[in-house]
């Protein structure tokens, strides 16, 4: 799992990725749940997993376009060792307002938008089995989740 | 003209709407709309959203649609969401969301009993 100690220190490759995709518009929120809908599909998660996954990224798709107007997704399968059960990790990234209140925004049912219901990032946090986020005002956000895949 | 996202079919005073399509952001708020007119204009009191295409709701859509139900409440109508895949409610629940303003029921069957208790 990535930590960062400060936000200018981070520093995604992009090839080590299976998808990276650019929120800047209402419709690629769609679109990047169905390419994290077909990514965990192609990878054998279990239909709830797929589900998860394909809305905690619907979720920080929007999260992006909301509040940072452009951003991006990362996707990609992680192999701790060969034979071991692989996960998925999801990172949005981006360099919009960043959050003022982090932990507020994360426990949820507070939100800074009309029409919202403030679950977002609680929601993409209960979702995944692992959840990491760093957010500088002025800055960006940048949030990490992980979801193994189960025997089923 | 107005198009409508989702054909519907009415049947009595109530409307049932399958919805068959991938719901984004912007579909779902023309869906709102295009509900809210139809109760208006064909005096609808009760409608159905039959969402057992639907694979992902997240919290903006069940926002929405908990939103479209205490809209169609305020018109003297009820909403009843029918059919719920089973992985969508296990990740609402999850997430820690409620379908607010709305009935749910697992058949249609099911949703037409309710709103027929209501009335």
């Amino acid at each position: 799992m990535m930590n960062y100690q400060n936000f200018k220190d981070i520093d995604i490759n992009v090839h080590d990725y299976d998808i990276v995709l650019k929120i800047k518009d209402e419709n690629d929120i769609s679109v990047a749940r169905q390419m994290a809908k077909s990514f965990a599909q192609k990878h054998n998660f279990s239909l709830a997993d797929v589900t998860k996954i394909a809305t905690a990224v619907s979720e920080l798709s929007r999260n992006i376009y909301r509040y940072a107007k452009e951003g991006y997704i990362y996707i990609k399968k992680k192999e701790t060792e060969p034979d071991k059960d692989i996960s998925i990790e999801i990172i949005a990234y981006d360099r919009g307002p960043g959050i003022e209140n982090v932990e507020r925004a994360v426990a949820g049912g507070y939100t800074t938008s009309e029409r919202s219901l403030g679950l977002g990032l609680a929601g993409v946090r209960r979702l995944m089995d692992s959840f990491y986020i760093m957010s500088e005002v002025g800055k960006g956000t940048i949030v990490v989740a992980e979801k193994r895949r189960r025997k089923f | 003209m107005k198009t409508k996202v989702v054909p519907t079919i009415k049947l009595y005073d109530y409307l049932i709407v399958p919805i068959q399509i991938e719901l984004d952001d912007a579909t779902v708020e023309r869906l709102q709309m295009q509900l809210l007119n139809e109760i208006s204009e064909k005096k609808i009191r009760g409608i159905i959203i039959d969402v057992s295409m639907v694979d992902i709701i997240d919290s903006y859509i069940s926002f929405v649609l908990s939103e479209t139900a205490a809209m169609a409440k305020a018109m003297g109508c009820y909403t009843v969401i029918c059919k719920i895949q089973p992985q969508v409610a296990l990740t609402l629940a999850q997430m820690g969301i409620k379908l607010k303003d709305a009935f749910t029921a697992n058949s249609l069957e099911r949703a037409i009993e309710i709103l027929n208790q209501l009335d």
